[in-house]
């Protein structure tokens, strides 16, 4: 009797592009790591691409990926102009700046850092000291996602940011991927290691921005350590394509006093999957993960978050609103995890969502486990419409419907907007918000 | 001349005004007065056209024009404005911001000129100042947590920029300590002129020492039972609804289980 599988078989052509893509691979000739990328190769083809049947992929499917002719992506080129508008982080900030996963050396700079900083590209780290990054990669590997396997049989693209004990970089850091169509389907994948000291602090911008339309995969993998009492402000922007897929996955470790303050801005894109893997391993420990996302047309934006207390005493909180227009499609789904052991855990969940279209869809799911008796958790999520009376409100005083609505639709989102850290990279959010919204370039002073 | 002719008006299928008719012209103050349920913020919303409140009967016109055919924001542009019981509290949107999109997108509607920024806020400025508008709260989001009186003031602020032809007022009074109230009625007073009508709705006559009017109607039972000069109001509060009308106009109606 045939058993409907859960996960479907990748096509030879992951086979073919792993074939010629792995002797050029930064570090190739490293029998370690080729056996590692291997052996990762290998395991992404057991599991493979996961269909519908998977619970944590049951509103997004992704089974077209199986069938899909994906080439490691070619080296592609940009012009200055088509760069500097997603420039964030001001005049002091750093940057490295990718296009479909190739770094282009002659946009970035990441020059006179102060000592205990460093930011690379993860190629030359692999170059550098083959050993100490390979064991960083492999920590995720036991996680059974076909994805993470497959960014790591590839493993090369992306960046390492370490910042040693006590070294607070006053300088923002943008990582800026920029994706350029190209004529046949292309795939990158990315990792970003970040690794921030006892007591170390950073600004960290990340972009993801579809340049030109063209079907592409960006398979995302982000590692992120932070030490004791370390602060990370994490704001990231992702403006992807209506052909591009974009899936990645943010494994995070919080020790003791540890603050995460990320906020996601999803302004659209043909198919997004956000993940974010939280575990908290030390007390008085705060993450804030903020995130709102803008979906149209046919868009279909999907955010997954986990979130482990394991240890007591420490603070979390989801916030995430969204914005779901025409026949756009949107999932949220969220865990809390209190550990039996993490007592006077406060953990928050919110998931707050405007249906703008009777056509829009949007699948929430707020999710609590918990194991200890002594916890503080919340969680909740709406779904609805403009307030009426708000509408009424801003009307009566002379406002034209749709304006009214733009401001009231704006207004949702900017609460979560207004959690970006950084002031650059609000105001870009604030006008890629505006930029959605009809009528939304009479509302520029909102930006 | 805003025309009301033998209004009647449902909210979820009840009728609550019942043939109302009031004539406010230009300059003219005129204040309804009534207890609660009487039909007093029914008919601000009519007028303000709010959604749900549906007009069965009668008509409504400003200088001739039928108010009850128009969007909200064509009201306003005509000249209507409602100062809110209940002013809403819209995060994310700056008092400011919000009053200058209003007055733009008002005089853009009347094929009048923008206003710019600059002049925008020197005229703002004078306004709040006389409303009693700190300047930290115009550059906080439009009421969000205000306080009641804040949110009053905040109203008459607005009314005070866009300078409608005709103000209704809808229980402006309420939650206001006297200094509140005084300010607020001054901003009123400063707003009486000439080519302006206004309605001041009321549950007490104390607001009326302050916005004088030149006409009070009493509103029970979603038609007004008398008309008279200022005086009336005083005759009111000192007899109260029953006293003045009649034993049956004391409250609500009882529900109609009780009455049969």
């Amino acid at each position: 009797m045939a058993v409907a599988r859960r996960t479907l078989e990748p096509a030879p052509t992951f086979a073919r592009a792993f074939g010629e893509a792995h002797e050029r691979l930064p570090g190739a000739a490293l029998p370690a790591l080729a056996d590692w990328r291997r052996a990762s190769f290998t395991r992404f083809a057991e599991q493979g691409i996961p269909t519908t049947r998977v619970e944590a992929w049951k509103y997004t499917n992704v089974a077209r990926l199986a069938s899909a002719a994906l080439a490691l992506a070619p080296k592609a080129t940009v012009r200055l102009d088509q760069v500097s508008p997603h420039l964030a982080g001001g005049p002091p900030a750093r940057r490295l700046i990718f296009v479909n996963g190739h770094v282009v050396p002659e946009l970035s700079h990441v020059e006179s850092l102060p000592a205990g900083v460093r930011v690379r590209t993860l190629a030359r780290m692999i170059e550098a000291e083959p050993e100490r990054v390979g064991e960083v990669l492999r920590q995720v590997e036991d996680d059974p996602r076909s994805f993470t396997a497959l960014n790591a049989a590839f493993a090369g693209a992306g960046s390492w940011i370490e910042v040693e004990d006590g070294v607070a970089v006053e300088e923002p850091l943008q990582l800026l991927f920029l994706t350029v169509g190209q004529p046949a389907p292309f795939m990158s994948h990315p990792r970003n290691i970040v690794r921030l000291g006892r007591g170390a602090k950073l600004r960290l911008i990340e972009s993801h921005v579809g340049l030109s339309e063209g079907q592409s995969l960006t398979n995302l993998v982000a590692q992120i350590d932070l030490g004791p009492g370390a602060l990370l402000e994490l704001d990231r922007i992702e403006q992807i394509g209506g052909d591009a897929t974009h899936i990645g996955k943010s494994y995070v470790r919080l020790a003791q006093g540890a603050k995460l303050a990320q906020t996601v801005a999803t302004m659209g894109g043909g198919l997004v999957r956000n993940e974010t893997e939280v575990l908290i391993e030390g007390s008085g420990v705060e993450c804030l993960l903020g995130g709102v996302y803008l979906a149209r047309g046919k868009e279909h934006v999907d955010n997954l978050i986990r979130v482990h207390h394991a240890a007591p005493g420490s603070h979390s909180d989801q916030f995430y609103k969204g914005v779901i227009d025409e026949r756009a499609h949107a999932v949220f789904a969220g865990k809390i995890i209190v550990h039996k052991d993490a007592q006077k855990t406060n953990a928050y969940q919110k998931n707050d969502n405007l249906l703008l279209s009777d056509d829009a869809e949007i699948d929430t799911k707020p999710e609590l486990e918990i194991y200890a008796d002594d916890v503080k958790c919340s969680h909740g999520a709406t779904a609805g419409d403009l307030d009426p009376v708000a509408l009424f409100y801003l009307r009566s005083r002379g406002l034209p419907l749709a304006g009214a609505k733009s401001i009231l639709t704006f207004a949702f989102a900017a609460e979560v907007i207004e959690r970006f850290a950084d002031e650059t990279a609000r105001r870009l959010v604030r006008a890629m918000a505006l930029a959605r919204l009809p009528g939304g370039d009479s509302l520029g002073e909102l930006a | 001349m805003l025309e009301i002719k033998d209004l009647r008006a449902e909210v979820d299928g009840k009728e609550i005004i019942k043939g109302l008719s009031l004539t406010v012209g230009p300059g003219e103050v005129h204040a309804i007065m009534g207890p609660n349920g009487s039909g007093k913020s029914t008919l601000a919303y009519v007028l303000a056209g709010r959604e749900g409140y549906e007009v069965t009967g009668g008509s409504v016109t400003l200088d001739g024009e039928d108010l009850l055919a128009m969007e909200p924001e064509e009201r306003a542009a005509a000249g209507v404005f409602l100062a809110m019981q209940y002013p809403v509290e819209v995060p994310g949107v700056a008092n400011m911001y919000f009053l200058r999109q209003a007055l733009n997108a008002v005089r853009k509607a009347r094929g009048e000129p923008e206003v710019s920024a600059a002049a925008f806020m020197k005229k703002l400025r004078e306004k709040a100042k006389i409303v009693g508008v700190k300047d930290e709260l115009l550059k906080r989001d439009l009421n969000f947590g205000f306080s009641g009186g804040e949110k009053k003031r905040n109203e008459i602020l607005q009314m005070a920029v866009l300078e409608p032809r005709y103000c209704i007022l809808d229980e402006t009074d309420s939650g206001l300590d006297i200094d509140a109230l005084r300010t607020v009625a001054d901003g009123v007073n400063g707003l009486r002129s000439a080519n302006r009508g206004i309605i001041v709705i009321t549950h007490y006559q104390r607001l009326l020492d302050y916005i004088v009017p030149d006409r009070v109607h009493v509103l029970v039972q979603g038609q007004i039972q008398r008309s008279g000069s200022k005086e009336l109001a005083l005759e009111l509060e000192a007899a109260g609804y029953g006293g003045m009308l009649g034993p049956e106009f004391t409250s609500e109606p009882p529900p109609a289980a009780a009455r049969a």
